[in-house]
């Protein structure tokens, strides 16, 4: 239980008061001769039943009334009957608000979303607990931003709606690493999640490391995990997985892909989705039958038009949740999928060609340059998206034209030279070449990474078949790298630089969280893997990298809600909202959903995937992940009106009044027969 | 009437003057030596008719009922009551417990206890016993019967026969001055005791507080009628033990030497009333059914009352006026 006033509670060794007046009134006794002993001594022997229980019980109701007067007065605050923990008044209060769009979901038409009940009870029991300061945490990046009035939490702006997932565990991290830098006495953490899976990550490392964290800091942190429950009612989510601009003149045309997804299979409904370009919408019904269905290659006739990029919405009728209702999608012109193959022999360079000049969708040109060593300066760079380079490591003019390429945002896939002995004191990106390693057996890569980057799963979630590869021969590196497939004994495959030497120069742009530059340790001859002969690998890792590139050549970019779209619309110029604004969504550009012009070119912003799935993550496994801190959960729901925290005083009170009515009743002469209530000389003389 | 230099505490010559108008008189036939007030078994030469007996021969032909002849031509003779004397043996309780109550009983939390009626305080048990065996004592004395008392305690602490004399009743009164109560209560068995070592039909008269256990005394009571005694008992009690009004812990001292009792009055009081009261019916249920006259007393009435309560009783039992 918490008190607003722990102090009071040094007067509970009040509590002994009734035993002590029991003893002294033991002590003041009186001596009397006695002649009609055995009848006391038969009342003795009966009343060492119910009367002995009787006086044990008075005892323990006036200790009962002593103890609720001492915890009335301390102010004792209940958190939810069934959650109660213990603490007393907090130095500091953290309140991490998960914003992300599955928040939004409502449990009526009427009632509140999770964010917003969420806020509402946050703030309340706040001013009910009265900290010392209140701080709020949204943005990992950012920190902890102090809060003055934390009754007005609800009306923040930063405490608003947004399309960017909650990382809980760099927002946890940041909360540390403010609690370690400011040395805050008592902290509250107040995280009002409703356990998206995708917001938790609770399968990350990292976890064990912020539970570690938190447990080494000398002040004593309490969570309080407002939890919130699924919402009941139906709720439909919309994303557009492609639009991709055909034609030319008056027979341009938009071929957009829509997808619906629900959080449970229902029964068949149709869903109208709402087109809107250019301020024209049309509706097309889709019937969902199961959880997902998907419109494909939706064709919208554009006609001619002076401006070659565009942007729209897709929409469906309002349900549970609000913000998986839109999606925003930009167009234009798609740039060449141009790619530079360096290699010392043009033929080992032709199954990279290939493979990186087979354009992934119908419309698109790709094309794939096969140069020597030196002569990368005049071959085109400015308007590549990928350059493969499989020879020594370059120096020179080349070396320019290459940290030049990557600071533009270009991308850069390195592969070993036939004899990297003789330029192993080379290294690009703070990486070079050691030497070939024979491998017989030859080896499979045993891990890669699913979640991200080249080698990610598909957009269905099937992993790439990295498994099947063989490599016969790698070549060791030098440097900082972040690996992302592994041979057998750790030794990389495909590696990414850790940092890029050329990241910050002047015009990069972005900043990235990673380099531009990937190493793979082997060639795509037969000699050295089966890269080649199982190209599927080959084909998407390329392909994935070439997207990578195209980015800063395109003038549209689709990008996920969050800190990196807030980079992207921070780093040009002033980005201009072409959409509507979200009512009760953040107002800073990059974290809630809509198309922003950045000068010539057009961002969209929209919830990552991840959002539109409901998976939640299990109680248990984010008690595995609190374990050996406070942590209390407290279930909420959507719209509710209940409060976090309130003062339960009355309820002592009334625990006073009954222990004293029942001490009273207790205390009461039992009823006297009639024999014995007529008893007294004058009855007695008349009885005798 | 009885030459007595030394003065009796226990006796009030008011009240014996005027209890005197009431004879004692036994409930049951006595078989004394000399010729008194009280019925015997024996036909005598009373006026008091008895019945008529079958002549035979050798009867004073005085006697014989010639009314009777005349109207049943048969011989009778015709029998008078015998009136004898009264042997009266007093039995006093000198236990420990005789010594409760009055000015030496601190009265402390108690209310309302120890007091009468008409404001005078309340005497010792003991006090009160001698005054009743005093009284007693000197009545039949002065009615011509033999008076004997036995002080009862751990056993029988002193006794004395009954006798007629008037010197023998100064003795009766010195064993009543000297009676100091100390001591368990063996009651019964120095009842057992007397209905042994009584050899004449008597008027037992005890007086105590029969603070023992009711079967003990109704099988004493039972050996004293087998023995053909009268028997009265006084059963003084306390109006102190019979209120229990004590309301502070209080710690109580046995007056006949077992262990103290530390106990919170307020918690125990009505258990120690019920028990009290079970004991009290269980006595009475006793008494009834073994003819004893039983006369509960508080110390608190006055003994001329009671007294005067017994003696009426027992002289309407018998018709007298």
């Amino acid at each position: 239980m918490t008190f607003l006033q722990p102090w009071m509670l040094v007067a509970l060794p009040l509590v002994s008061l009734p035993i002590v007046i029991h003893l002294i009134n033991q002590r003041r006794f009186q001596t009397v001769p006695w002649a009609a002993m055995r009848f006391l001594l038969s009342a003795r022997a009966l009343s060492r039943g119910y009367s002995r229980l009787r006086h044990w019980l008075v005892m323990a109701l006036r200790m009962l009334a002593v103890a609720a007067v001492v915890f009335a007065v301390g102010r004792p605050l209940s958190r939810g009957w069934l959650a109660l923990a213990a603490g007393g008044r907090p130095d500091t209060a953290i309140v991490i608000l998960d914003r992300s769009p599955s928040m939004a979901e409502r449990d009526g038409v009427a009632s509140d979303t999770k964010l917003a009940t969420g806020r509402r009870q946050v703030a309340e029991a706040l001013v009910t607990l009265g900290a010392t300061r209140t701080l709020l945490l949204v943005d990992p990046d950012r920190g902890p931003v102090e809060v003055a009035d934390p009754g007005a939490l609800e009306s923040l702006p930063a405490a608003g709606a947004s399309a960017a997932p909650a990382d809980m565990p760099r927002l946890l991290e940041a909360a540390h690493d403010h609690l370690r830098a400011s040395g805050a006495g008592t902290t509250e953490i107040w995280i009002c999640s409703d356990q998206r899976s995708n917001d938790w990550a609770i399968d990350a490392p990292a976890w064990g490391g912020i539970r570690d964290a938190f447990a080494r800091l000398p002040q004593p942190v309490r969570f309080q995990l407002v939890a919130f429950e699924a919402a009941s009612a139906a709720n439909v989510a919309v994303r557009v997985n492609a639009a991709v601009l055909e034609g030319r003149g008056d027979e341009r045309r938009l071929s957009i892909t829509v997808a619906l997804a629900r959080d449970a299979a229902a029964g068949p409904v149709t869903v109208p989705v709402t087109i809107e370009i250019g301020g024209a919408s049309s509706t097309v019904d889709v019937p969902l039958a199961e959880r997902e269905a998907v419109l494909a290659h939706h064709a919208i006739p554009l006609g001619a038009a002076t401006e070659p990029r565009g942007w729209g919405r897709v929409s469906i009728p309002a349900d549970a949740n609000a913000a998986d209702n839109d999606f925003f999608f930009v167009f234009d012109e798609a740039p060449p999928r141009r790619t530079l193959v360096v290699a010392e022999e043009a033929a080992a360079a032709r199954s990279l060609a290939l493979a990186a000049e087979i354009p992934p969708a119908r419309g698109l040109a790709a094309t794939a340059t096969i140069v020597a060593p030196g002569a990368l300066e005049t071959s085109g760079l400015e308007d590549a998206a990928l350059v493969l380079w499989q020879a020594p490591l370059p120096d020179g003019t080349d070396r320019a034209a290459l940290e030049a390429h990557v600071a533009r945002g270009g991308q850069v896939i390195l592969l070993p030279p036939s004899r990297p002995e003789e330029t192993s004191d080379r290294t690009f990106a703070g990486v070079g070449w050691t030497a070939w390693r024979e491998h017989d057996p030859p080896v499979a890569p045993v891990t890669w990474r699913t979640d991200r980057d080249l080698l990610a799963n598909t957009r269905s979630g099937a992993a790439l078949p990295v498994g099947g590869l063989v490599a016969r021969r790698t070549c060791g590196l030098a440097g900082d790298v972040v690996t992302l497939a592994g041979l057998p004994g750790g030794h990389p495959l495909l590696a990414r630089a850790a940092t890029s030497e050329v990241e910050g120069a002047a015009g990069a742009g972005p900043v990235r969280p990673v380099s531009n530059v990937a190493f793979l340790t082997t060639t795509a001859a037969p000699k050295d893997s089966t890269l080649a002969a199982e190209g599927v690998v080959l084909y998407c890792l390329l392909q994935r990298a070439i997207e990578r590139g195209l980015l800063p050549l395109s003038n549209v970019r689709l990008v996920e809600a969050g800190g990196e779209a807030a980079a992207i619309l921070r780093a040009g110029a002033t980005p201009r909202r072409l959409s509507p604004p979200v009512a009760g969504a953040v107002t800073e550009p990059g974290w809630t959903a809509g198309v922003y012009a950045l000068g010539d070119r057009l961002v969209a912003v929209n919830r990552p995937q991840a959002e539109d799935a409901a998976t939640l993550v299990d109680d248990a496994r984010i008690d595995e992940a609190f374990a050996g801190l406070a942590l209390t959960r407290i279930e909420g729901q959507a719209g509710g009106t209940g409060r976090l925290v309130q003062e339960i005083w009355r309820g002592f009170l009334v625990a006073v009044i009954l222990a004293l009515v029942g001490e009273g009743l207790l205390c009461l002469p039992s009823p006297l027969r009639p024999e014995t209530a007529a008893r007294g000389p004058r009855a007695f003389e008349a009885a005798a | 009437m009885i030459p007595d230099r030394q003065p009796r505490a226990f006796l009030d010559p008011q009240a014996l003057a005027r209890l005197a108008a009431v004879p004692l008189v036994a409930r049951k036939p006595m078989v004394g030596g000399v010729s008194g007030r009280h019925a015997s078994p024996h036909r005598g030469s009373s006026v008091e008719f008895a019945e008529y007996r079958k002549y035979v021969p050798g009867d004073d032909l005085r006697r014989l009922d010639w009314r009777a002849f005349g109207r049943s031509d048969r011989f009778y003779v015709k029998e008078y009551e015998a009136d004898t004397n009264l042997r009266l043996c007093l039995v006093l309780d000198t236990s420990g417990s005789m010594g409760f109550g009055g000015a030496a009983q601190p009265a402390a939390g108690v209310r309302g206890a120890g007091t009468r009626a008409d404001g005078a305080a309340g005497m010792r048990r003991i006090d009160y016993a001698r005054r009743i065996c005093g009284t007693l004592g000197y009545l039949a004395a002065a009615q011509g019967d033999a008076v004997g008392i036995s002080c009862a305690a751990d056993g029988l602490v002193r006794s004395l026969p009954p006798r007629r004399s008037p010197a023998h009743l100064r003795l009766v009164f010195d064993v009543l001055d000297e009676a100091v109560p100390t001591g368990e209560t063996r009651l019964p068995e120095v009842l057992h005791e007397l209905a042994e070592t009584i050899r004449q039909r008597a008027l037992v008269v005890i007086v105590s507080d029969l603070f023992v256990e009711p079967a003990a005394l109704e099988s004493a009571f039972g050996h004293l009628r087998f023995r053909r005694h009268d028997v009265a008992v006084f059963h003084l009690l306390d109006p102190q033990e019979m209120a229990f009004a004590f309301h502070r812990p209080t710690r109580f001292l046995d007056m006949e030497g077992s262990a103290a009792i530390f106990a919170d009055p307020v918690e125990i009081a009505d258990r120690y009333r019920r028990a009290l009261d079970d004991y009290l019916a269980g006595l009475r249920r006793l008494v009834l059914e073994s003819g004893i006259d039983y006369h509960r007393v508080l110390t608190s009435e006055p003994v001329e009352q009671v007294l005067a309560r017994f003696l009426v009783g027992r002289a309407a039992a018998r018709g007298l006026r």
